[in-house]
């Protein structure tokens, strides 16, 4: 099967741990740009128009720009590759697979903003990419190339490697700060922001694993080059990790705004045994739901927004006609409430209660007050949390609501 | 049909001879397998392409199922009841009613489920006996040597170990649950119980109750079960398919309750399969003596679930079913029979073949007797005779008393036992291979055992009378014990109430269906043989 525009997982570049074989297939060269030219790269960056993949879509320079504006003598630059929602599985592939490309970006970064202090925050459940990137910082915190930066830089910089408590809450960008500070993951409100107050209240550039990756791909080949991989107006590629109803489930990097209907229908193979397709959970998932009617949206951050859904994480959960969606939504708002850092009330009692109203709706054991309840709830909880744990949680909930009633109602019906 | 000789004729020929005479062999136990025997047909054999045992041979039929459609789709799960247990047994013939005694009696929390009902099985339709070395002059070590010469070294030693060491516990455990056997001087008090002879075998080692050991055997364990409180019954209620978890575990199965029409999920920290094995497929056209249930039900839902399989091509064809009259094709007649002195012979009257022999070289014989001509045909079936003659003597206690199971076949044929021979076929009996077990019945998906006629590698590729019961219950109670164990462990560990499973493994296998071009289109388990036309009920979907 062709691949588009391959940049991450260009087979090239999957060397593992290994620097010089890294080197040899042409890394490098975008550390020796940004050297170059230190002042250019944030304005490289944002031509380029590279986006947070973590899920939120933000354009990257906007907070590398409040970082390196912000004011302190021990920046940070953390690396979140906390990755654990539920059909996500890019970072830990990027990880393993060629962790060089994470750190020279990181290392970018670490110059653009002037920071001290850079943090690979990994998870620990995923033992083998918190295992190679130990051995692939090692390497490079052996080489003449971490001189260089620190010549540029005009101060040492501290590379560590740390594993996160591998909870799905340590991933949001406030808990990642409090995590680091050695503490237990709670997310913290915002403003501040971790660019102007992050760890020990020194600015701190969070970013994603992926979105770290492209990075030295940018600086190496032009932010035109990077533009004009996407498909229309959006930029660069995307990593889509496509699970559920499909032959060929797996990660996929296609250009930024393929359309959905190409990655479920070419590359993922079609649907499994040929049923109908019926809904996406897309990115987290804590979404609305895209169903048959959106098949030609444009898989970008902005396309999908339009949809009144977002890209998230680029994890697409396909479910076909014959499986429920009920089950579906339990099984993630049961995962939620599991996640859940529980010092929001709202958010700790109110993914519970979601959890036991669709565990019984599930379970054909619900009355039609529990229906009555769970519709509530999504009236009440949203913006009630210190994160965005309860917004997403409920927004699949009334998505599931609001797109297949039927399927709410049918379960009535049987045990009526 | 092979050209045969007329009954009439060969009943002449049968009355020429007053002691019949017996022909020499003049091919090798090898030779005779290879060239007469079942498993060895042209088209008795293919490689499974999907699937943790791809590449091993199995039977073209059998493949057919294990590489087929699961019944349900994740639909079929929303709004089913939920109900979990530590262990779920699934099967409700020996081998499950041990299994689940042992691990009810052991702490744990049981479900036994059957798709007929508790009983309906193939161990009631045991007749021979059991092996067990208690005789004074045998031992286990003796009992091991001729199984495994019997299954022609291809069993696994440490499992046939353990059979034969089990067996005198498992005696005695079923004295203690009230079971009856033959005793030697049924007369005189503290008896001593008798042992008979069975093909294959160094010395009589089988135990018995008349001609109808399984059924008394059965009878104690039912009744046992159904007094147990530790145990839930739950009676047709054929399994559909497994649960799993994330990591591919077993996490339960999902049931059809035929009464209510309706799924029920049940998640259990153990699950025991124990639903026997598929004569029901009547594999290479042969009729078979199995039960009506023996349709290769959990073999399927194991493999798709990824539990490895062995032996797949070996099956056991029992030497005498009946053939003739032609509505009792394939029933069994028990091997009791020629232990106790009934000869087999050709349409011109002559022994051909040692009766006491292995059962798969007694097939093969017979199979040749009938390819080269000398079989007997009568009403268009095709047979050979069983004399019982030498039961019948003067001076021997009477057919009914002996064997009263045989003489109420005899009387179901209109044969009069002492002046006329029964016409028989070899019949489809048992299916030697099965899922990969270990020594305490652990397959190779952690939280799923197996035990009985479902597993493989014990009896190699042909098995000797009496140790598919001693089977049942020697690994039935080990698989019970080790499911107990194992599901305290896991409360041990967490005192949360156990994930429920999904059937994501479905989905994994209906991708590589696809992807190795298989048909897509046959569903399996087969739950009922043909003609019983079950439908699942299955509500409709509104957007469908």
């Amino acid at each position: 099967m062709e691949k588009l525009n391959q940049v991450l997982l260009n087979p090239a570049v999957q060397v593992g741990p290994d620097l010089a074989a890294w080197l040899h297939a042409g890394g490098g060269l975008g550390l020796q740009a940004a050297l170059g030219a230190p002042s250019a790269i944030i304005r490289c960056i944002a031509d380029a128009d590279l986006r947070g993949m973590g899920g939120a879509g933000f354009p990257a320079w906007r907070k590398w720009e409040a970082t390196a504006n912000a004011v302190g003598d021990c920046k940070y630059v953390v690396c979140n590759g906390n990755e654990d929602e539920p059909g996500t599985f890019k970072d830990r592939t990027l990880l393993s697979a060629s962790p060089h490309q994470v750190v020279e970006g990181a290392l970018i970064a670490a110059l653009a903003v002037r920071a001290r202090c850079l943090i690979f925050y990994l998870n620990p459940h995923q033992d083998s990419s918190l295992h190679t990137m130990q051995q692939a910082v090692s390497q490079w915190q052996d080489s003449p190339w971490l001189d260089k930066l620190s010549h540029a830089l005009g101060h040492p910089l501290d590379i560590k490697v740390v594993a996160s408590s591998g909870r799905y809450i340590g991933g949001e960008e406030t808990a990642v700060v409090a995590s680091l500070e050695a503490g237990f993951p709670f997310p913290r409100k915002k403003p501040p922001f971790p660019a102007e107050q992050g760890i020990n209240n020194q600015p701190t550039l969070i970013n994603n694993v992926e979105t770290l990756a492209n990075v030295s791909h940018i600086l190496r080949h032009g932010a035109g080059w990077y533009r004009a991989l996407g498909v229309g107006k959006a930029c660069g590629t995307k990593l889509y990790s496509l699970s559920g109803d499909v032959l060929r489930p797996g990660l996929y990097e296609l250009p930024m705004g393929s359309s959905l209907q190409e990655l479920v229908f070419h590359y993922g193979g079609g649907m499994l045994q040929g049923k109908a397709f019926k809904a996406v959970f897309t990115g987290g998932p804590s979404n609305t739901l895209l169903t048959a009617r959106d098949l030609d949206v444009a898989l970008d951050f902005d396309s999908v927004w339009l949809r009144h859904s977002r890209l998230g994480t680029g994890a697409m959960i396909v479910i076909s006609e014959g499986s429920s969606i009920i089950r579906k939504v339990a099984e993630y708002i049961d995962f939620f409430a599991k996640g859940s850092c529980g010092q929001c009330p709202s958010c700790k009692c109110g993914t519970f209660q979601l959890a036991r109203l669709l565990d019984r709706v599930d379970g054909g054991r619900h009355s039609p007050a529990d229906l009555d309840a769970l519709q509530h709830l999504c009236q009440i909880l949203p913006g009630s949390g210190r994160c965005g744990l309860i917004d997403g949680a409920v927004t699949v909930v009334k998505s599931s609501l609001h797109t297949f009633p039927e399927e709410y109602g049918l379960l009535v019906q049987q045990t009526a | 049909m092979n050209a045969a000789i007329e009954y009439q004729q060969a009943s002449q020929n049968r009355a020429s001879h007053a002691t019949p005479p017996r022909r020499a062999d003049d091919l090798s136990v090898a030779a005779l397998l290879a060239q007469y025997h079942p498993d060895h047909a042209a088209d008795a054999s293919t490689l499974l392409h999907i699937g943790p045992s791809r590449g091993q041979p199995c039977h073209p039929r059998l493949a057919q199922l294990l590489q087929s459609n699961a019944l349900i789709d994740g639909f079929d799960l929303a709004g089913a009841e939920q109900r979990s247990t530590d262990v779920l047994v699934l099967g409700g013939g020996g081998a499950g009613a041990a299994a689940a005694l042992t691990a009810a009696r052991s702490g744990a929390a049981v479900m036994l489920a059957s798709k007929l009902r508790l009983g309906d099985s193939n161990t009631v339709m045991a007749e021979g006996g059991i092996q067990a070395a208690l005789a004074a002059s045998d031992s286990p070590q003796q009992h091991f040597d001729d199984a495994m010469r019997g299954g022609h070294h291809a069993a696994d030693p440490q499992l046939l170990a353990q059979l034969a060491s089990d067996a005198p516990g498992v005696i005695r455990w079923l004295i203690e649950l009230g079971m009856h056997f033959d005793l030697a001087d049924p007369l005189s008090d503290g008896g001593k119980l008798r042992y008979k002879q069975a093909g294959g075998c160094s010395q009589p080692r089988i135990l018995c109750y008349r001609d109808y050991t399984g059924l008394e055997m059965m009878r104690v364990l039912r009744e046992t079960v159904e007094l147990e409180p530790g145990i839930q019954l739950l009676n047709r209620c054929p399994v559909v398919e497994l649960l799993s978890h994330q990591d591919g575990s077993c996490a339960g199965a999902v049931l059809y309750d035929l009464e209510y029409q309706r799924f029920i999920v049940v998640s259990a920290r153990q699950t025991i399969l124990a639903t026997g094995g598929c004569g029901q497929l009547h594999l290479q056209g042969f009729p078979t003596s199995n039960h009506y249930g023996a349709t290769a039900d959990g073999l399927v839902l194991a493999y798709r679930l990824g539990a490895q399989l062995r032996d797949m091509d070996a099956f056991q064809y029992h030497p005498t079913g009946v053939a003739w009259p032609p509505r009792l094709r394939g029933g069994l007649i028990s091997e009791a029979a020629r232990s106790a002195g009934a000869l087999l012979l050709n349409g011109l009257g002559e022994r051909f073949v040692d009766e006491l022999a292995p059962r798969d070289v007694v097939t093969a014989a017979m199979l040749r007797e009938c390819a080269a001509g000398r079989g007997i045909e009568r009403d268009g079936q095709l047979g050979l005779f069983l004399d019982l003659r030498p039961l019948c003597g003067p001076g021997l206690p009477t057919l009914a008393s002996q064997l009263p199971a045989l003489q109420h076949l005899a009387d179901k044929c209109g044969i009069d036992p002492t002046r006329d021979p029964l016409l028989v076929y070899p019949t489809l009996h048992y299916q030697n291979g099965g899922v990969v077990i270990d020594s305490q019945g652990q397959s190779s998906v952690p939280g799923l055992l197996c035990a009985g006629e479902i597993t493989g590698g014990i009896h190699g590729r042909n098995r000797l009378m009496g140790n598919a019961l001693l089977d049942i219950l020697a690994f039935g109670r080990r698989a019970g014990r080790q499911a107990a164990r194992q599901a305290q462990a896991a409360r041990n560990k967490s005192s949360l109430p156990h994930l429920r499973g999904g059937i994501e493994h479905v989905y994994r296998w209906q991708r590589q269906l696809a992807l190795a071009g298989l048909d897509a289109s046959q569903p399996a388990p087969l739950l009922y043989p043909g003609q019983a036309r079950l439908t699942l009920h299955r509500p409709a979907s509104a957007r469908a």
